[in-house]
């Protein structure tokens, strides 16, 4: 087994000057180790944020499984040390390292970034320059390192353009291997650059942003963006078909130290039934599919026993909309229950929210209930399609309140399209009503009293979403409706608080951007920026400055109204959803009309066609 | 239900120097579930899985026999245990053995330790000549001032520095301490300083067991 000496001694030397050593160190149970001599392939899986964040992140404990699974295949983890440690690295010239060999990355076939939220771009570009790579793609030239990326920030991928050799859209399963034996050959081959990201271009799912030129109209929007053979001229968003049956990891790399969240997690569902206007995860995850019943229950004993956690999460969008979740409950706590096992369930939807599923989230463990109406007024939530009434609310408080629990979070969004006044003192109305449930409770406990958060971010429209024409409010408009609510609520009761406008306007203009984006991104990281997503290092002055330094508008990507007719500029790629669905769905948000879930209708989002009429085919 | 005192000696060498004491509890703590030993939980309100271990290990620093005890609600042969254990832990945490306890941590008198250090030789033998070594202990009551110099049981200077020093819940010495003092002495900074806890002593001078 191969580890690289010369680096460990070097660490050695300063490692118990920077803060928790052992998330730079690697060694956990559960990480894979080969010997070099075996391995034709090696890949970077490199999360953009703390070694704490990242280490809780699924996707890349699928990903790393299931690529070391192959024998000359490996691949090791790296994330971005904090200002202490990458200090350090910097004085001494040691570059950005992985987890299992300790080698520099710099000399790997693939880095390769999971992309998850906007905010973590400049990491990106850190984490890149910390391994001395050069972060600009057209100044790599050498077959290796490729440097690609993933998740679901990748649907608009273009702000990222200058600094990425490849995206895969769409479920990594399938593509990773075949990305990995394509390097393979044209390794062996002595294959160039230029020939490898050819090849992968003919891959179904993978992105090749210098193989397609982007031209503009005089008003700034994008004009045309022309492939160049033999990339196709729409890149097809990778499903995997036969979910039941896709790889689940039977082991974990099981940090020393505590991190996000430490426990084991067993997927249940992808996509969601429910299209939700806002929602892009919603939507960029369709079609619906979900595991058998007993495949969840298998893969969670199996991980249960081989990182030897204490408690298991369920992974989904919604978890309360699995067909048979009242069946996979009581099968997960007969098993959770007798080995002494806490079952966790995020991700429950108030009007699926059953006393039956409440006694068995209960009986493990009383923490906080959080609840996500999103808006206050019915007349709003019909907006966004968020098919929950006031009445669903109320009984889940009930049913919460008549378990013991004693206070209640309410998340909602603040600049919704078509939002009145009438809607944010709907808001209030809400939690007040909340409040009133808990005294109308005969058997409550005397002296008791009910708190209610409530919790408001902005609205942030994101491609792939039938909101993706709509301008975000203005900080004005924000700041006006945040006044307005800390007005009308007037119960000591209830507390509010608010996610940072700057932040969230940020995010607004990362997602939607065009590639003209990732001159202010390089500029903004060259300012200084890092870790955009941690409060303590955000800097909006260093993002306005390049911003302005490059001659772009930030409200021109984030609060212009973008008609039905404008070129987006991701519209070379296919997240399976129709555009005109979008459309649809956008005039039905204006006209206030909801749109069944899948299970009721289908509502042709365009799927079907997309897979060849496999969508949805057992919800029905 | 039987309820056995089981005591292991394992290492916790290279990476696993980092993983701090709160860490090694839960780090075992997976390990004994994973490998599925029957062991005994704390009994009331809210049950842990019971694991003493005997002598913390300052973070950074090896050791090659450190010592920790849980009890088996079954009989199981030593051999055993360790292999299972060894199958569960990280690479750089090893069983060495797994025995009944014959000692109580109270025993614990002594420790010594294996220490490799880039520094002057020469420099470093008029140190340890000085009539006294002073040195800052740190508590959890304070800062108390300690003479070192009386409390070095054995000390040997070759290519490494074997050092003897007070160990235990009572009063404990860490080598770190005498080279801190070694830095303010000659004004040299040590720039790598390997530390490793060979062995642990009970009072009579024997291996604590």
């Amino acid at each position: 087994m191969y580890r690289n000496d010369e680096m460990m001694k070097k660490l050695d030397e300063f490692l118990l000057d920077v803060q928790k050593p052992s998330r730079y160190i690697g060694g956990e149970s559960g990480s894979v180790f080969k010997d070099k001599e075996d391995v034709d392939v090696r890949f970077a899986f490199c999360f953009p944020d703390t070694y704490e964040i990242g280490m809780s992140h699924l996707g890349m404990k699928i990903l790393y499984g299931l690529k070391n699974r192959v024998p000359n295949y490996w691949c090791e983890r790296v994330f971005m040390p904090l200002p202490d440690m990458e200090q350090k690295m910097r004085e001494r010239n040691i570059p950005l390292y992985a987890l299992e060999s300790l080698d520099p990355i710099k000399d790997f076939d693939f880095i390769g970034f999971t992309i998850q939220y906007e905010l973590c771009y400049t990491t990106i570009l850190e984490m890149l320059d910390l391994a001395g790579v050069p972060v600009l793609a057209s100044e790599r030239t050498a077959l290796t390192p490729i440097i690609m990326g993933g998740g679901p920030c990748v649907c608009n991928a273009e702000p990222l353009c200058d600094f990425f050799d490849l995206f895969a859209i769409g479920e990594g399963e399938e593509m990773n291997l075949e990305l990995m034996r394509l390097m393979e050959e044209c390794k062996k081959n002595g294959s160039t650059k230029a020939e490898f990201l050819e090849k992968a271009a003919q891959i179904e799912g993978i992105y090749v942003p210098s193989m397609y030129d982007v031209s503009y109209n005089e008003d700034g929007t994008v004009q045309k963006i022309t492939a160049k053979a033999p990339a196709p001229e729409q890149v097809k968003k990778r499903v995997i078909k036969d979910f039941d049956s896709v790889y689940s990891p039977e082991n974990f790399v099981v940090p020393f130290t505590d991190i996000v969240h430490n426990r084991a997690v067993v997927e249940v569902l992808r996509g969601c039934i429910r299209g939700c206007r806002f929602c892009q995860a919603g939507f960029i995850y369709r079609p619906f599919r979900e595991k058998k019943t007993n495949t969840v229950l298998e893969q969670t004993k199996t991980l249960c026993e081989n990182t030897g956690y204490d408690e298991v999460s369920l992974s989904s969008l919604s978890t309360s909309d699995f067909s048979d979740i009242e069946g996979l409950l009581e099968t997960l706590t007969a098993y959770t229950s007798k080995n002494r096992i806490n079952l966790s369930l995020p991700s429950l939807r108030v009007d699926r929210f059953s006393e039956k599923i409440f006694e068995e989230i209960s009986a493990v463990r009383k923490s906080g209930l959080t609840f996500a109406p999103e808006a206050g007024t019915q007349r709003l939530r019909d907006v966004i399609n968020k098919n929950i009434k006031e009445s669903d609310v109320l009984s889940s408080a009930k049913i919460a309140f008549e378990g013991g629990y004693t206070s209640i979070k309410l998340y909602f969004m603040l600049g919704l399209p078509t939002e009145t006044d009438d809607d944010i003192r709907g808001i209030y109305a809400l939690a007040k009503a909340v409040i009133d449930e808990f005294y109308q409770n005969p058997n409550r406990k005397k002296g008791k009293s009910p708190s209610v958060s409530i919790s408001l971010s902005t609205f942030i429209p994101k491609p792939f979403t039938p909101f993706e024409f709509e301008p975000q409010a203005s900080e004005a408009e924000i700041k006006r409706k945040q006044k307005l609510i800390t007005e009308v609520c007037i119960d000591k009761k209830i507390n509010i608080s608010w996610s940072k406008y700057d932040v969230s306007l940020l995010e607004a203009v990362l997602a939607r951007g065009d590639r003209r984006v990732g001159k202010a991104i390089y500029l903004a990281w060259k300012k200084g920026c890092v870790l955009d997503g941690w409060d303590e290092y955000f800097d909006f002055d260093k993002w306005k400055q390049a911003f302005a330094e490059c001659g772009l508008s930030m409200e021109f990507y984030a609060n212009r109204q973008r008609s039905y007719e404008e070129t987006a500029p991701w519209s070379h790629i296919n997240m399976l959803v129709s555009r005109e669905f979008f459309v649809e769905e956008n005039k039905r948000a204006h006209a206030g009309v909801t749109t069944p879930n899948c299970r009721e209708k289908c509502s042709n989002c365009g799927v079907i066609g997309n897979i060849g009429g496999e969508c949805c085919k057992n919800l029905r | 239900m039987p309820n056995v005192n089981t005591r292991v000696f394992f290492s916790k060498t290279d990476r696993a120097k980092y993983i701090s004491h709160l860490d090694l509890y839960r780090v075992f703590q997976r390990a004994i579930i994973k490998s599925k030993l029957p062991v005994w939980y704390t009994e009331g309100f809210n049950p842990h899985l019971y694991i003493q271990f005997m002598l913390p290990l300052s973070l950074g620093q090896e050791g090659l026999r450190e010592a920790a005890d849980f009890r088996l609600t079954e009989e199981i042969s030593p051999d055993e245990v360790t292999e299972r254990l060894n199958a569960a832990l990280p690479l750089d945490l090893r069983i060495i053995e797994t025995a009944v306890p014959v000692m109580k941590n109270t025993d614990i008198v002594e420790a010594e330790y294996e220490i490799e250090a880039e520094l002057s030789r020469e420099k470093f033998v008029e140190f340890v000549q000085s009539e006294k070594i002073l040195v800052e202990k740190r508590t959890k009551k304070g800062v108390s001032e300690i003479d070192l110099k009386p409390n070095i049981k054995k000390l040997e200077i070759g290519d490494k520095i074997t050092i003897r020093l007070p160990a235990g819940n009572e009063f404990n010495l860490n080598p770190a301490l005498l080279f801190e003092a070694y830095e303010k002495f000659s004004g040299e900074k040590i720039p790598r300083l390997k530390i490793t806890r060979t062995r642990i002593f009970a009072g009579n001078g024997e291996d604590f067991r």
